[in-house]
């Protein structure tokens, strides 16, 4: 996208608050941002690195606890603390990363998503985290179409800040080295890459800003629960929106983020929620068989088949 | 001339099986050596130990006077040596000179993005790819992608260049310029090489000292006119038929 689209679009979202957008709207593009975000940040290791993490709740639950607790305890703002959920779902990354991150390709996978589901039944287990019972925060002091606006630029401005830092990752000395290291991780080493602190590093940051979307998103729901906190679900909807929209550059996840978003949300209006889902996943599956580099790749060749059609074949491999 | 590389009895078995056997040798700054052998015989195995990829049971590897034996093949790889693989490596996902300037921008930890992608088209042309700069991997012959793995490792700034096998697969035109490419690396470019090579016509044509391993021993070693004469090199590897032909 270009530097104009960009600021037009942004200079839109901010505006959107204010004129006349109620709390509908506003809390669908809050989860929509939310969303875009968490596949995005999920992209910095899952893309650019090719390491498919299947355990991102993880980092989301962790995030939104420790704001929640600090809430609870401490009586802290999460919009001070979710820097430090996103900090502490960093560390954590770190820990497991690094004997995890000895494995490749499925093993990786599992592993991950197996520690996710230990997370979950630790907090499940942990008195001081409320337990099975759920964790109970005091209500955010505002007023609804007030509490929707100011979740609504939060959420923005952690999706923003996401998306500069996976922008700057990709195009950046680290993203080449990632790169490298998801194309074949010995050359990687044979010509000096670092793979595992640079793959640490991306994990780091990929679980830090998942984080922090965890300490939003609770402070929100003012009760969380491991049940949807550390959601299995969640960590697959990431792989599947960065895979549906594309790996190689920022854009892709956004994209399958929105699309996601949108097309569950207007099929759950008009069919209902369970029979959404089922086709909502046979589109998911299509479109990942049919698509295996996601969508961004076709809408770019799209773009580009327009003006001259006798150009030959577009190259399939996008830049940002 | 000092000592570029020191193998001092290294000795590597996977499992019950013994790869290499107390192998020493050593080459020295500014010189093309051959390591040859059968198929078997331990040569990628040996080039794994010294880049850091295996770790051996036994002995040291010095470079440079300095042990690398234990260190991670990144760091080997700043300290100054390259490699290439016996089964070309490039990154095929990314372009040739994206492939290049990630071996600027890691091998020598210099400059920005951009400048790095400058400079990986000097290399490109100076293996002989300047009709491939910016191009996907997937259009290079086997020979394009060799000579890309080449520019790649001697873009990250060796002292000394480690070939497995760049000639096998070549046809005799593309393999005599290719050892003409690997004379201008060492004269020009004053980078020592130790190759791996089955090619006899380039071992011998190329090299100023051969190794010859055996079932992980180092059987005879001097330069490619003694090991030729070699009567137990000629039976064990070179065949009976080939030095009759010399």
């Amino acid at each position: 996208m270009s530097r104009a689209a960009v600021a037009v679009l942004v200079g839109m979202l901010l505006v959107l608050p204010w004129v006349g957008a109620r709390e509908y709207p506003l809390a669908l593009l809050y989860s929509t941002f939310m969303y875009a975000a968490m596949a995005v940040a999920w992209n910095i290791i899952g893309g650019f690195a090719g390491y498919l993490s299947f355990g991102h709740a993880a980092f989301f639950g962790l995030g939104g606890y420790t704001t929640g607790l600090l809430l609870v305890h401490a009586g802290l703002s999460p919009f001070l603390t979710a820097p430090v959920g996103g900090v502490v779902a960093a560390v954590f990354a770190a820990m497991t990363g690094y004997p995890c991150m000895r494995l490749r390709g499925p093993y990786f996978a599992v592993v991950t998503m197996i520690l996710g589901l230990i997370v979950r039944a630790l907090v499940l287990n942990f008195p001081w985290t409320g337990a099975a019972g759920g964790l109970w925060m005091p209500l955010p002091p505002w007023e609804p179409l007030a509490a929707r606006r100011v979740f609504y630029y939060a959420m923005l401005a952690v999706f923003v800040l996401t998306v500069l830092t996976a922008r700057a990752v990709r195009i950046g000395k680290m993203g080449v080295g990632l790169e490298a290291i998801r194309e074949d991780e010995d050359a990687a080493q044979s010509i000096g890459v670092p793979a595992v602190r640079l793959k640490i590093s991306a994990l780091m940051l990929s679980a830090g800003l998942t984080g922090l979307v965890g300490g939003i998103y609770a402070y929100d729901r003012s009760y969380i629960h491991p049940d949807f906190m550390f959601d299995l679900n969640l960590s697959v909807l990431a792989v599947l929106m960065a895979l549906l929209g594309g790996r190689q550059s920022w854009f892709g996840p956004v994209l399958g983020a929105v699309v996601v978003r949108f097309v569950d949300e207007i099929l759950t209006i008009w069919i209902g929620t369970e029979a959404a889902r089922i086709i909502f996943g046979l589109g998911l599956a299509l479109v990942i068989v049919l698509l295996p580099d996601g969508l961004l790749p076709h809408l770019v060749q799209l773009r580009r088949r327009v003006p001259r059609k006798s150009a030959g074949r577009p190259v399939p491999v996008v830049r940002p | 001339m000092s000592t570029m590389l020191r193998v001092k009895s290294v000795s590597k078995r996977f499992g019950g099986l013994v790869v290499l056997r107390s192998v020493s040798f050593q080459v020295d700054e500014g010189a093309i050596v051959g390591l040859i052998g059968p198929n078997g015989s331990g040569k990628t195995t040996m080039f794994n130990i010294i880049t850091g990829f295996l770790r051996p049971d036994a002995g040291d590897v010095e470079f440079r006077g300095r042990s690398v034996v234990g260190l991670a093949p990144f760091k080997i790889a700043h300290m100054g040596i390259a490699r290439t693989f016996q089964l070309v490596r490039p990154f095929t996902g990314l372009t040739t000179t994206e492939n290049v300037a990630a071996a600027i921008l890691y091998g020598r930890g210099a400059g920005s993005v951009r400048e790095a992608q400058k400079e990986a088209c000097n290399w490109l042309r100076y293996v002989g790819l300047e009709d491939a700069i910016d191009k996907s991997v997937g259009t290079l012959t086997l020979a394009g992608k060799k000579r890309l793995e080449l520019a790649r490792a001697l873009a990250t700034g060796p002292r000394l260049l480690l070939l497995d096998e760049v000639f096998g697969g070549l046809n005799p035109t593309e393999s005599e310029s290719a050892m003409a490419l690997v004379r201008r690396i060492r004269d020009e470019l004053r980078i020592t090489v130790l190759l791996v090579e089955h090619v006899m016509r380039v071992v011998m044509g190329l090299c100023d000292r051969v190794i010859v391993l055996d079932a992980g021993q180092v059987i005879a070693q001097g330069s490619a006119a003694a090991i030729q004469a070699d009567p137990q090199v000629r039976r064990i590897y070179l065949g009976e038929e080939y030095g009759a032909a010399c």
